[in-house]
């Protein structure tokens, strides 16, 4: 097994995984509570997915496969990047095949494919208060969660409703965990919102820089906030993707000229493959484009 | 108390790898409530200990965490020896001081003298080790809640009807509350403050083929 | 334009290879040393090792090499390397009465016990470029007597610290009550920060801030924004020797000695029901020569404790909530410099949303239209 020398397996010290570890078992026994832990300064930078490091580092073992995305990607910089740290200081497995993965760390999105029992996804969080674009005090919004007082955040959706006719939020789109504790799903899209509910898979949340863990264990009520006159729904586009032809995952725009052309592409790149191995074609499937996409 | 130096026995064979492992058996365990889970990487633990605590310990105690045991427990130098030297954990006489507390099924604290932790933190509470005669998947209890699909079944040995009475009364104070490892042999269940516990009829058994 | 992001690994391995050449510049000229930045920029060195939390300039002048000299990259890369340090116990409390003292300077007393000693200083000099420089010629050495100190310095004699004169006559608060022990610090680097933060730890949290951010905070809090009227009761500079006390020796043993700069702020105070009027204190501490660092965490410091001493907090500068987790730079830094990762996801769904309000915006007015079309008919 190949590890980088000088450094503990998996970058951090074993006290450091440790005092995570503790932190990740409250996370998992108070579903959607905010817990404090010691972050350790990681050598990326803060808000690059320090705080999902952390989870990953002190979660990995030599026997998993690790799996980690960007906006859905495997080939995004960042995503490389995270993967490449792992697979030198911890020598393990990677895969990009969301099924195979035992391991998924993500940024900004849940995989299309629906995540399994066994399986643990670790999303970056940058900003792990759900409440703190309306009280920026963490002495106030820690409160607010103690005595679950939450109706600032449904005035603030309701006024996004009387502004708009909607609730404008689009992504980080605050949720309610097992009937209890307000959360913050990081910056996926609400599209993936729904996901969230009821997962087979454990998923475990890391802020670096706030220094807070959470956690929703499988099989756990998940509610995006709405009114009763104005329920939670998600994106929907007219579109499909250009290469797969899928016409029910997430996609992404993409310009394909100076006049401003666009084309719709899954973002989960994974998915999409999968959907083109197995023979789905999309509007573009003829263009050069998409040949170099497959050929990858 | 000294460490007794005669008493000492070896800890993980390789202890970042067993570390991690048996923290994955744990984080299984309390995020799937009642699920049974057996953790083999010492070949032996302090007298007095079971396997799966003493992994538990190895894996999880440090000298950032204070420990309370429970009497029995407190006056074995081969236990305190142990945890001493291998994990530097500071021992407190009170529970409710204790990060985590460690007994044996005959000599459970109230849950009231633990630390149940605060509105604000409810994180900062103890977590219960209790090693158990029996451990089973046998219909006793009644388990649901988060981590559970529907419903799952545990049947755990040897506890006082008292401590279980409080323990399905505690539900009603979340978010705070105690998690709870069981313990026995080398198999490992947990029930955190989530779970919502059901009574059964008969008495748990010791005698089941199934225990541990 | 999809295939662009593909191929993420090569083109981050390109991406470094450039920045490394990038960093040697002209290779006819000769590279730089770490000595050589250690000796010649010490200023910067310091600076790195503040707000990198190691007293180590060797490392921190690696860092400002391997940096290309950008101070808060310099600052990450020994954070990073810092936390990968086993810790093997805690120094006792350092004394600063004992620096031997190189600088000291106070702004309250034009004389005072141990005597002002201006030592090596930017304070005085006019700002003229000194094309000697360019020209590397070089440089004037300092002759022997303008080291010298006060006769009680030179024999040894520790330096009392002026604030204490006052204390002397009750005008100043004490920084502990009388017969209170040394608190042990917690240690911000293990521990997640609570609020309201003691005074240990909103120092600690000051001295690793960014000195741009405290200077300006520092310099707001005595425009108005805070209600400071400082004076600089003393600055001093030295070296103070470190002591660890072994568990197994159970005495204090000296395991080397730091350079210290050390600011105290007097500022008044108007008392109140259960005080006299007295000056009240604020306090700044730094690795190295950086003064304008343990000044401004003095001044910051201060407006910081209004709460404590029952001031109105009316400003930034005294909101601890404000101040202390926006001071770090290497994360301040990591969150704005994180908009250059890909947000594609999260644009395209504000794309979505606005088109759709726009779309529905745009049907309603045009069935208002048939609406008074209708009505007119």
């Amino acid at each position: 097994m190949s590890t980088a020398t000088g450094y503990n397996f998996a970058y951090l010290d074993e006290q450091s995984k440790r005092m995570i570890r503790r932190a990740i078992l409250k996370g998992v026994a108070i579903p959607g509570y905010q817990v404090p832990f010691g972050g350790r300064e990681m050598p990326l930078p803060h808000g690059w997915g320090t705080g999902g490091m952390q989870v990953t580092a002190s979660v990995i073992g030599e026997a998993d496969k690790l799996k980690v995305i960007d906006q859905g990607a495997d080939d995004t910089t960042n995503a490389v990047s995270i993967r490449r740290f792992f697979a030198h200081t911890a020598g393990v497995e990677t895969t990009e095949q969301t099924a195979e993965a035992t391991l998924i760390q993500t940024r900004h999105r849940i995989p299309e494919r629906p995540l399994k029992a066994n399986q643990i996804l670790i999303y970056q969080v940058p900003i792990p208060e759900p409440l703190r674009f309306i009280e920026p005090r963490e002495s106030e919004t820690r409160k607010m969660h103690a005595l679950s007082e939450y109706g600032a955040m449904q005035v603030k959706l309701y006024e996004d409703v009387a502004r708009f006719g909607h609730i404008a939020t689009s992504y980080d789109y605050p949720v309610m965990v097992n009937n209890r504790y307000m959360m913050d799903p990081s910056p996926i899209p609400k599209f993936d919102n729904p996901k969230m509910s009821m997962m087979p898979a454990l998923q475990l949340f890391g802020a670096g820089f706030e220094k807070r863990i959470y956690a929703v264990p499988p099989f756990t009520r998940v509610e995006s906030l709405d009114f009763d006159d104005h329920p939670f729904e998600v994106q929907s586009w007219e579109e499909a993707c250009a290469i797969c032809g899928s016409d029910h995952s997430f996609l992404d725009e993409v310009i394909t000229d100076d006049n401003g052309s666009k084309m719709f592409v899954c973002s989960d790149t994974d998915y999409c493959g999968d959907r083109v191995a197995q023979g789905f074609v999309g509007s573009a499937a003829d263009l050069p484009i998409a040949e170099m996409e497959t050929e990858q | 108390m000294p460490v007794s130096s005669h008493e000492l026995i070896a800890g993980f064979a390789e202890p970042v790898a067993a570390s991690q492992q048996v923290f994955r058996a744990a984080l299984k365990v309390m995020s799937e409530p009642g699920t049974l889970v057996e953790t083999d990487y010492v070949e032996q633990a302090p007298k007095g200990l079971d396997l799966s605590t003493w992994q538990l310990a190895l894996s999880l105690l440090d000298p950032d965490t204070r420990v309370w045991l429970s009497p029995t427990l407190a006056a074995n130098d081969a236990v305190i020896s142990n945890l001493r030297f291998h994990c530097q954990c500071p021992l407190v006489d009170a529970p409710k001081e204790a990060d985590f507390a460690i007994a044996l099924h005959n000599e459970l604290p109230d849950l009231a003298e633990l630390n149940w932790g605060t509105a604000e933190y409810p994180d900062r509470s103890t977590t219960l080790l209790v090693q158990v005669p029996g451990l089973n998947s046998a219909p006793f209890w009644t388990l649901s809640g988060p981590g559970i699909e529907q419903t799952r079944t545990l049947s755990i040995a040897g506890l006082p009807e008292t401590f279980c009475a409080d323990l399905i009364k505690s539900r009603q104070r979340f978010p705070l509350g105690i998690d709870i490892f069981w313990c026995c042999g080398n198999r490992l269940t947990a029930l955190p403050r989530t779970t919502a516990i059901k009574a059964g009829m008969t008495e748990p058994s010791q005698n089941d083929k199934e225990t541990c | 334009m999809y295939v662009a992001v593909k191929g993420g690994e090569k083109a981050i391995d390109n991406a470094h290879a450039l920045m490394r050449t990038q960093r040697r510049g002209d290779s006819a000229i000769a590279e730089l040393s770490v000595d050589q930045i250690r000796q010649q920029l010490p200023l910067a060195v310091d600076r790195i090792m503040n707000e990198g939390s190691v007293y180590d300039p060797e490392l921190a002048a690696l860092a400002l090499k391997q940096a290309s000299g950008d101070a808060v990259e310099a600052i990450f890369l020994l954070r990073a390397y810092r936390t990968t340090l086993p810790r093997f116990g805690y120094s006792e409390p350092l004394d600063t009465e004992q620096m031997q003292v190189e600088r000291r300077i106070s702004g309250t007393f034009k004389d005072l016990p141990g005597g002002q000693i201006l030592g090596s200083t930017y304070d005085y000099t006019h700002r003229l470029l000194d094309f000697s420089l360019l020209a590397s010629g070089e440089a004037e050495v300092a002759p022997k007597e303008a080291n010298a100190l006060s006769e009680a310095l030179a024999a040894g004699n520790s330096c009392p610290r002026v604030l204490e004169l006052l204390n002397k006559e009750g005008l100043i608060e004490q920084s502990r009550e009388n017969g209170e022990g040394d608190q042990t610090p917690r240690d911000l680097t293990r521990e997640p920060i609570d609020y309201p933060a003691e005074r240990g730890v909103r120092l600690q949290n000051l001295i690793r801030g960014d000195e741009g951010f405290l200077l300006s905070l520092s310099y707001a809090s005595m425009r108005g924004y805070g209600d400071s009227h400082p004076f600089s009761g003393e600055m001093r500079t030295g070296c103070v020797s470190v002591e660890l006390v072994p568990e197994e020796l159970g005495f204090p043993i000296e395991v080397g000695e730091v350079l210290l700069t050390e600011s105290e702020m007097v500022n008044q105070f108007q008392g109140s029901k259960d005080h006299p009027p007295q000056f009240t204190r604020g306090y700044g501490i730094a690795f190295g020569r950086a003064e304008r660092k343990a000044m401004s965490v003095a001044l910051v410091e201060r407006a910081l404790r209004a709460d404590e001493l029952g001031e109105e907090v009316l400003y930034p500068t005294q909101d601890q909530e404000f101040v202390l987790p926006h001071t770090d730079c290497v994360s301040a830094n990591g969150f704005v410099s994180h908009l250059k990762l890909p947000h594609y996801v999260d644009f395209q769904s504000e794309l979505e949303m606005i088109r759709r309000l726009r779309k529905e915006q745009r049907a309603g007015d045009e069935g208002m239209i048939e609406k008074e079309q209708e009505a007119d008919v």
